[in-house]
């Protein structure tokens, strides 16, 4: 590929990888990590073009959560390294609520029962609801086989059910924690 | 992108639950000017790989050169160089590649050779002079190896997990002397790529506390 090929072809992929990506990192970080993150796996994606497949989708996210993980990674560095060393605490965990709590409206018992399953259980059931993929499209993300994501899938969701049985029910005994939204 | 196959669909209701609380629902799309703008930026840099990765479709695995500078920096051998890399911050456009960085960053340090000098009192100006120091906790122990795994970096490269590798003899003597147990923490430094002990590392209490807090708390 020359460089107007090279162009042509990203300019006629990128726009429409542009709002899933910012979509995919406003579920899962903050507005300047995402910002940060877009930039980086936009420029792995111009400059691994040659990789880039057909459905070039799946391929991005995966790209994106590699580098959200870094750049995850690295703030983590950062802040232990700020720290003082008379503070020997373990530096405090960062919350895994990527909307802050600023989601009053939010389906209280669902947040807990997925911050009740593994994180990659988790992870299978966002990319299913919210990005809205199939087992082989989530199979890319994760580099895991598709076969594997079914089986994956069909019992994160059915740990989901249990979980939100559990605290429905138990919500329900103290007649205070029911969901906000009906 | 709804997929072909029909366990997408399985428990309808669950998704659209899990949809409904959707933290993009709310999120206005982009400024099509921006996104042009950023676009163009990105093709402005002309440095590609176009090296064919094999592996396959999705699974970025091809590590940059810039990585691997990092990861022989973090192997230390180390004069303190990565620290201000690593730390700059102002860096946004350095792109690394998405695959193999999930591993963690690991320093490789060794027992200090038989005690062959005579230890002087433990004083924070020496110890602000050692290239490795760090708090960690020893999440194995073995004959020939102890590893640590980094939960605050005071000096050297920045580190996920540190590996203390010895013959067995020389490890014996390293962990009678820094008296390393399995789950404990640990206040460790090192220079020449091998730790100090001496009273310069050991458990993560007191006295050693504060002369850490006073080599690198300020």
């Amino acid at each position: 590929m020359d460089e107007a090929e090279r162009r042509a072809r990203f300019e006629a992929m990128a726009p429409g990888l542009v709002e899933p990506l910012r979509r995919y990192l406003a579920r899962r970080t903050d507005p300047a990590t995402a910002d940060d993150v877009l930039s980086e796996t936009l420029l792995v994606c111009w400059r691994r073009l040659d990789e880039v497949p057909d459905e070039p989708l799946p391929w991005a996210y995966a790209v994106a959560r590699h580098a959200l993980a870094n750049a995850e990674r690295s703030a983590r560095r950062q802040r232990r390294v700020a720290a003082k060393v008379a503070t020997l605490d373990p530096p405090a965990r960062m919350t895994t609520d990527p909307t802050g709590g600023q989601d009053p409206a939010g389906d209280v018992p669902l947040d807990e029962a997925l911050a009740a399953l593994r994180p990659a259980e988790a992870e299978l059931l966002r990319l299913w609801a919210w990005e809205q993929l199939g087992p082989s499209e989530i199979a890319t993300v994760l580099d895991l086989t598709p076969n594997a994501v079914s089986i994956r899938l069909h019992r994160a969701r059915q740990k989901l059910r249990e979980e939100l049985r559990k605290i429905e029910a138990a919500a329900g005994h103290e007649g205070s924690r029911g969901r906000s939204r009906s | 992108m709804s997929g072909p196959d029909g366990s997408f669909d399985d428990d309808p209701q669950l998704r659209d639950r899990l949809r409904a609380a959707d933290p993009a629902a709310s999120l206005a799309p982009a400024d099509s000017d921006r996104v042009a703008r950023l676009l163009e930026a990105t093709m402005s840099n002309t440095d590609h790989e176009t090296t064919g990765t094999p592996g396959t479709a999705g699974k970025p695995t091809t590590r940059r050169p810039l990585t691997w500078v990092a990861a022989a920096a973090a192997a230390l051998v180390v004069g303190g160089v990565a620290f201000a890399a690593t730390t700059g911050g102002d860096d946004e456009e350095t792109p690394t590649a998405g695959g193999g960085s999930d591993a963690p960053a690991v320093t490789t340090l060794a027992a200090p050779a038989a005690q062959d000098a005579r230890c002087m009192v433990p004083n924070a100006a020496v110890l602000a002079d050692q290239e490795v120091a760090f708090l960690g906790t020893v999440e194995e122990l073995g004959d020939d190896m102890v590893l640590l795994s980094v939960e605050e970096q005071y000096a050297g490269a920045e580190a996920d997990e540190v590996r203390v590798e010895s013959p067995a003899e020389q490890m014996e003597l390293l962990v009678g002397a820094v008296d390393f147990r399995d789950g404990e923490q640990y206040l460790v430094s090192a220079t020449d790529g091998e730790v100090t002990v001496c009273g310069f590392s050991g458990p993560a209490t007191g006295e050693l506390q504060s002369l850490y807090a006073e080599a690198f708390g300020g």
